[in-house]
């Protein structure tokens, strides 16, 4: 129930937020129906705008390394949300949440990361419509 | 009675904030961060509007979006169901726009008139007595003319079009033809818009706090008959003001970026009507990856 809430809440500042900081919809680039977990080991990090990228090394059931791109929300908006620059290294082992491309390519929208130290961030570009948006809109 | 129905309330309080301590919460977006996008509705009445010495109403400021603009980022938002009038040839345009076109904005591509105006995002006006300044995120900008003078003949097209400002009493009236033909968007739906497009807008301060803006689009090609589209922003707090926004300095994006919008909900937004993440989602391998 309080994940339910907590879901609604972030979903409603979504849809409140309207287009926000995306320069882009999410449905343009990711396919929502593919939700995905990415383990791994930060190899990059791209402080940028209009969005932040890092990269993780996952390694897959058969031992096979697989480099990943997961896309973020810009610096401005990512440390807003408590997330700063330095609190991410290379060699960090990070838990993404997030969802594929919808090309095929090894890249992700990066919409729930675990950092380092434990804490759970919103990494996704506010008012992209990505999924969850409309599920906690207030009726109009 | 009152005092035993109580205790157990008491105890369900403490039982769930207990749970709240150790339920995995998912992040969500601060409301700090909406706040820098959208106003606060002020309580009570509102100072007039300022004026400038030529005792024209002053539009400077920083102007944030309201929440109750609905849907935002659609032209068509003070149309029944949202419908535009589009002619055979705008929904052909319409059509190759939302299936070959990736979004402008998504490639750095200026936005433009109407489209910056249907954007939820804020902006900045600055004036003085020959010229009003509108100011935008990504570091885009047009400055309207105000001195009578007319359109230029057989304008080259260009994303803000070519443009004059006159005032009808406390009217702020910019007059805008020459605009960039399709694929550029008309709003974040991926309408469309011709170079036959006029664009007329009317801002009037009604009083300090508020901004508003009357448009009229008249795209004869695109749309059967001219169509309105009006809102309200608010001003932002003292202080407050756009920031460097660099659209293009890291486009690792654009390649994976396909056409269109996807898919418009039924309140008028582009987005997804589905649930959110789910709490464990799948590794790559469940998609062969």
């Amino acid at each position: 129930m309080l994940r339910n809430i907590a879901f609604g809440l972030a979903g409603a500042m979504l849809v409140i937020c309207g287009s926000a900081d995306a320069h882009h919809s999410f449905a343009a680039e990711f396919d929502g129906n593919k939700p995905v977990r990415l383990i791994g080991t930060i190899t990059r990090i791209e402080w940028t705008n209009p969005h932040s990228y890092f990269y993780l090394d996952v390694t897959d059931s058969h031992g096979q390394v697989n480099n990943w791109a997961c896309e973020s929300g810009n610096p401005g908006a990512l440390s807003r949300r408590g997330w700063k620059k330095g609190d991410i290294k290379f060699g960090d082992r990070l838990t993404v949440d997030g969802y594929l491309a919808k090309d095929g390519s090894r890249l992700i929208d990066a919409r729930r990361v675990t950092l380092p130290d434990g804490r759970v961030v919103y990494g996704g570009s506010a008012g992209d419509g990505g999924p969850g948006d409309a599920a906690a809109a207030p009726k109009p | 009675m009152r005092k035993s129905g109580c205790v157990p309330l008491v105890v369900l309080s403490i039982a769930a904030a207990l749970t709240a301590k150790a339920a995995p919460v998912d992040p969500a977006i601060p409301p700090e961060e909406a706040s820098l996008l959208f106003g606060v509705e002020p309580v009570g009445p509102s100072p007039a509007a300022p004026r400038t010495a030529d005792g024209h109403p002053d539009l400077s400021g920083f102007w944030k979006g309201s929440r109750a603009t609905k849907p935002v980022g659609n032209i068509g938002k003070d149309l029944p169901g949202f419908k535009l009038p589009l002619t055979a040839a705008g929904a052909a345009a319409l059509k190759r726009n939302l299936t070959t076109t990736v979004d402008p904005e998504a490639l750095c591509i200026i936005g433009g008139i109407p489209r910056h105006s249907a954007s939820a995002l804020p902006f900045e006006i600055v004036q003085n007595k020959d010229h009003v300044v509108f100011l935008y995120m990504y570091t885009y900008f047009r400055s309207i003319p105000v001195d009578g003078r007319k359109h230029t003949v057989d304008p080259d097209p260009t994303f803000f079009g070519d443009k004059t400002g006159r005032w009808e009493g406390d009217t702020f009236v910019i007059d805008t033809v020459g605009l960039k033909d399709t694929p550029i968007w008309i709003d974040e739906n991926a309408n469309p818009q011709s170079e036959a497009m006029h664009v007329v807008e009317k801002w009037t301060r009604p009083d300090a706090n508020h901004i508003h803006l009357e448009l009229t689009v008249d795209d004869p090609k695109f749309y059967t008959h001219p169509f309105q589209y009006t809102r309200t922003w608010l001003a932002g707090r003292p202080g407050e003001g756009l920031k460097e926004y660099s659209c293009s300095e890291n486009n690792v994006d654009r390649p994976h970026i396909g056409p269109g919008p996807g898919p418009i909900r039924a309140d008028g937004t582009r987005g997804y009507d589905v649930p959110p993440l789910p709490a464990v989602p799948p590794p790559p391998e469940a998609y062969g990856k």
